[in-house]
């Protein structure tokens, strides 16, 4: 298709768009007026999701610190509640940020340089957590078997056996899924950076 | 005072509606989506409407917020509010959204759907026939940059053409 083809068949469906008409002074009103309350909504319900589990895991850690008796364990429950703050605090950041709406007076270009350079930035910060994960995962896998007193599964063969690679795979899974799905958004991001000319 | 903005707000939106559906249904698939960013622009739009420049053109100030809403919208991928539903049937008006006219969308998105956000926007202005001048006033780049830019997405557009068959 040429891209006069695209100009006539967009002409022809403009024609057909253009005739809707059913913004009506009360829907108008409406549409203000929803989105006006709905901008306490800014972030989405996942990212609130783990950072609430995030939170709650250290809270659970600080509640049965003082089950962990050795300097290396206390400094391991240290490390992996601050790992948790850290999470939370870096998705929601970094989430915040995102959806921070521009001047959307601002010329298109302008604010397709900073939408791309967001993007990019988003995608570090993600990598970032990815690993911090699997730094959590060998805190969680280290403490689990002394926070769970009295059901010592330390000395259960599976469960070293099945922690360290389950916990794994999984995380694999998870890197995995986030290289792939963010590819082709940070091709776009920054072919579109170079276009603009930053 | 508050009224009479109100007022003359709701007279552009209703005298430039057809450009905010334009905008709306070149940026999104689905009925759904499409009323979410309707919606989207038209808060953008109203909570600007203060720093709207009276010597600017309507169109080209509606099309710059209208193009840069729509590109965050699609950055957020899903809505986060539903939007407020419009029900033509119950409004008594013709509801533009036919599977013809559809399905021509859905043709046009197919070729552009490998272009990037900058392209796509430009793309957008050239197909409603708007002058190199005013392209150039919406995007933020000069006059002879655009002539540049349209010239590489026909190239694009013909390699992707041909890629897709």
């Amino acid at each position: 298709m040429e891209l006069d083809d695209l100009k006539s068949d967009w002409a022809s469906l403009s024609k057909q768009v253009a005739t809707t008409h059913y913004l009506t002074p009360q829907i108008i009103n409406k549409m203000i007026q929803k989105k006006y309350y709905s901008k306490v909504n800014k972030i989405k319900y996942p990212e609130w999701a783990g950072i609430i589990v995030c939170i709650l895991s250290a809270v659970y850690i600080g509640f049965h610190f003082p089950l962990l008796d050795t300097v290396f364990l206390q400094t391991v429950g240290i490390t992996g509640i601050l790992l948790l703050i850290a999470m939370s605090v870096i998705s929601l950041v970094s989430v915040s940020k995102l959806n921070i709406l521009p001047d959307v007076n601002k010329p298109h270009v302008e604010v397709l340089r900073i939408f791309a350079s967001q993007k990019l930035r988003f995608q570090k910060i993600y990598h970032y957590n990815v690993v911090l994960s699997y730094l959590l995962l060998v805190v969680i896998v280290l403490l689990l078997p002394k926070i769970l007193e009295g059901k010592d599964i330390s000395h259960n063969k599976y469960f070293w056996i099945l922690s360290f690679p389950c916990g794994y795979i999984f995380l694999l899974f998870v890197s995995a899924w986030v290289k792939k799905s963010y590819r082709k958004t940070l091709q776009q991001a920054e072919e579109v950076l170079r276009e603009v000319g930053t | 005072m508050q009224d009479s903005k109100k007022a003359s707000f709701i007279n552009a939106i209703q005298e430039n509606e057809g450009l905010i559906h334009k905008v709306a249904s070149f940026y999104t698939d689905s009925k759904e989506d499409k009323d979410d960013l309707v919606q989207e622009i038209i808060y953008a739009l109203w909570k600007s409407f203060d720093s709207f420049k009276q010597y600017a053109k309507l169109s080209t100030w509606m099309y710059r917020v209208a193009m840069n809403v729509a590109i965050f919208h699609f950055k957020k991928g899903k809505k986060q509010v539903p939007a407020v539903p419009i029900n033509p049937e119950l409004l008594n008006v013709q509801d533009t959204g036919d599977s013809d006219t559809e399905e021509k969308l859905q043709l046009l998105r197919y070729h552009i759907q490998d272009l990037n956000l900058f392209d796509k926007g430009i793309l957008m202005l050239y197909l409603e026939d708007k002058s190199h001048e005013e392209i150039a006033q919406i995007v933020g780049i000069s006059k002879s940059n655009v002539g540049t830019k349209i010239s590489r997405i026909r190239e694009k557009l013909k390699r992707q053409v041909s890629k897709q068959k």
